[in-house]
């Protein structure tokens, strides 16, 4: 069983839905949430953090609905992070580590502390400065020392290194990637994805469009969307990023969502397609055969 | 179009940008690449005297009006109009209260484009929007009705529609979509194929660099570590820190097809 599932999980703000029945289980060796601006992957990942209530459908952890669930044992297994702007700038990052230790560890505060900041590859000397006073790769390590200090069984990340500088955005992945904690990560990008999660969901308007193996996503999608992200990735010596045009479509208010953008849409795609099985994989898209085969011509 | 050297750009005492030599010519593309505090936005934005409390020497030629040392009324005249500057987050410099079309005829008059008349203007601007591949439609909308990407797009609009011969972009895509990213990056491609825009990038992207740049500088600490062709550098860098920036640079299985 994993520990932490959606199960046709509605979520919106007031009455309007963003994400819609959304099944999705957190399973073993990363999952990776993959979506550009208004796809709802921030919403998800608030919702399993029990931080949004669901419209419809259910969280489950273990056994039991979040609903239902001892907060507190949840909250010390399900930990947070962020992008680093989110310390305190006036609080000593020592200090921010040691406030999310938990109450049974008071004792050897200090020693702690210094563990963790060493574990996030931090010398336990900066314990004593402010954020300001860091670069931005070591606030984020921070975060992560204050994410770990409740040794949690999983961590959700979004968005952990899109603020970063490349060369430190590689090594904070590193780290990442050492960690032996499960993770949810919520990113616009791919390669991130591919470094840290076994399993990635391709999230559009709301709706996953496609979930597999995140190399075979990557390698050979079978959802035109998933297409059209990947290939507008620049390449180093690349051919300039592919632009397949109406990439500011609104989302399609009936049928498939991607219509409007896609290059293969045809007029069965008023119709909404479920998730179906094809090639080891699940996809929303009456046409995942041709995308597949990589067939463009319409 | 663009002629830098020995530039030099300090704040308080403290260099912070040292460009040896920087070239762009006609419908050319040059990249700057480095990372934060590289000093590549200051040495983008002292090009068009924008560092007001800097320190600066050497020799800047934009546009034939050599900068550091033209009066105010010379460098007002290629601002904006001959050389445009797209930021990251146009949306930011657009006025929340006026409509895209009101705020690109005050632009064109302010510059005297379009003959003054409406007429010669309109003609002028929906030219121009239809360069950048968005709708005419879009002059009527207000800057938060559309999208960063629209935003983007109606900055380089405004730079056409003002006759911008060299654009200078800091970081232009890197707050959008990579769908989108892809959208403007081809917008600035054709302008350079079809008008020779001179194009100057600054940008922390190596390989969205790599598909578009002909030469490529690569700055650290303020200073030009590396530079020629984007080919050579790219394929071939020379200097330990290029290595690096390339290692860091993430790769997505498949490739385009």
């Amino acid at each position: 069983m994993t520990m932490l599932r959606a199960e046709r999980v509605t979520l919106g703000y007031g009455h309007r839905p963003v994400v819609h029945e959304v099944t999705l289980d957190i399973t073993e060796g990363g999952v990776g949430l993959i979506g550009e601006s208004g796809s709802g992957k921030t919403t998800l990942a608030r919702a399993f953090l029990g931080l949004l209530t669901p419209m419809s459908g259910n969280i489950w952890y273990g056994d039991q609905t979040l609903k239902k669930a001892d907060l507190r044992k949840f909250r010390k297994d399900v930990q947070p992070v962020f992008q680093a702007e989110a310390l305190d700038p006036r609080i000593r990052v020592g200090t921010s580590v040691a406030e999310a230790l938990p109450r049974s560890a008071r004792p050897g505060t200090r020693q702690r502390v210094a563990d963790l900041l060493q574990q996030v590859g931090l010398d336990p000397g900066l314990a004593t400065r402010r954020p300001h006073q860091l670069s931005g790769g070591q606030r984020q390590r921070v975060v992560i020392a204050r994410a770990l200090a409740v040794d949690p069984r999983l961590l959700i990340l979004d968005e952990p290194t899109s603020a970063l500088d490349v060369t430190v955005q590689a090594r904070v992945l590193d780290l990442l990637a050492s960690l032996d904690t499960e993770r949810l990560l919520i990113t616009h990008n791919l390669a991130v994805v591919e470094r840290l999660c076994r399993t990635s969901h391709v999230l559009f308007a709301g709706r996953i469009v496609e979930s597999g193996p995140t190399r075979d996503l990557l390698a050979n999608p079978a959802h035109p969307y998933t297409r059209a992200l990947r290939d507008a990735v620049p390449r180093l010596g690349g051919p300039p990023p592919e632009a397949r045009g109406r990439a500011e479509a609104v989302p399609a208010g009936t049928g498939c969502p991607f219509r409007l953008r896609c290059p293969l849409a045809v007029p069965e795609c008023e119709r909404e397609p479920a998730l179906r099985d094809v090639a080891g994989r699940q996809v929303a898209c009456h046409r995942a055969e041709d995308t597949l085969a990589g067939d463009h011509v319409t | 179009m663009i002629e830098v050297r020995d530039l030099r750009v300090s704040y308080g005492g403290r260099l912070v940008a040292d460009v040896p030599e920087l070239d762009v010519g006609e419908g050319e593309c040059v990249a700057i690449v480095g990372e934060s505090g590289s000093g590549k936005s200051t040495t983008l934005l002292s090009l068009l005297g924008l560092t007001p409390d800097a320190e600066i020497s050497g020799h800047i030629r934009v546009c034939g009006v050599d900068v550091l040392t033209a009066p105010p009324r010379r460098l007002r005249e290629i601002r904006g109009a001959r050389v445009a500057l797209v930021m990251q987050s146009p949306q930011a410099a657009l006025s929340p209260a006026t409509r895209l079309g009101v705020l690109m005829r005050r632009a064109l008059k302010l510059h005297g484009v379009g003959n003054g008349s409406a007429g010669g203007s309109a003609e002028v601007m929906e030219e121009a929007v239809a360069a950048v591949m968005l709708d005419p439609g879009i002059l009527t909308r207000y800057p938060h009705e559309i999208s960063g990407g629209q935003a983007q797009r109606f900055a380089i609009a405004l730079a056409i529609a003002l006759g911008a011969e060299v654009i200078l972009a800091d970081e232009p895509t890197s707050a959008l979509d990579v769908t989108v990213q892809a959208e403007v990056v081809g917008v600035l491609r054709r302008l350079r194929e079809e008008r020779g825009l001179a194009l100057l990038l600054v940008s922390h992207d190596l390989a969205l660099v790599s598909t578009i740049a002909d030469r490529v500088l690569v700055m650290k600490d303020g200073a030009v570590v590396e530079s020629g062709p984007a080919a050579r550098v790219l394929a071939e860098p020379r200097h330990p820190y290029t290595r690096e920036l390339l290692e860091a640079v993430l790769s997505v299985p498949g490739g385009t097809p």
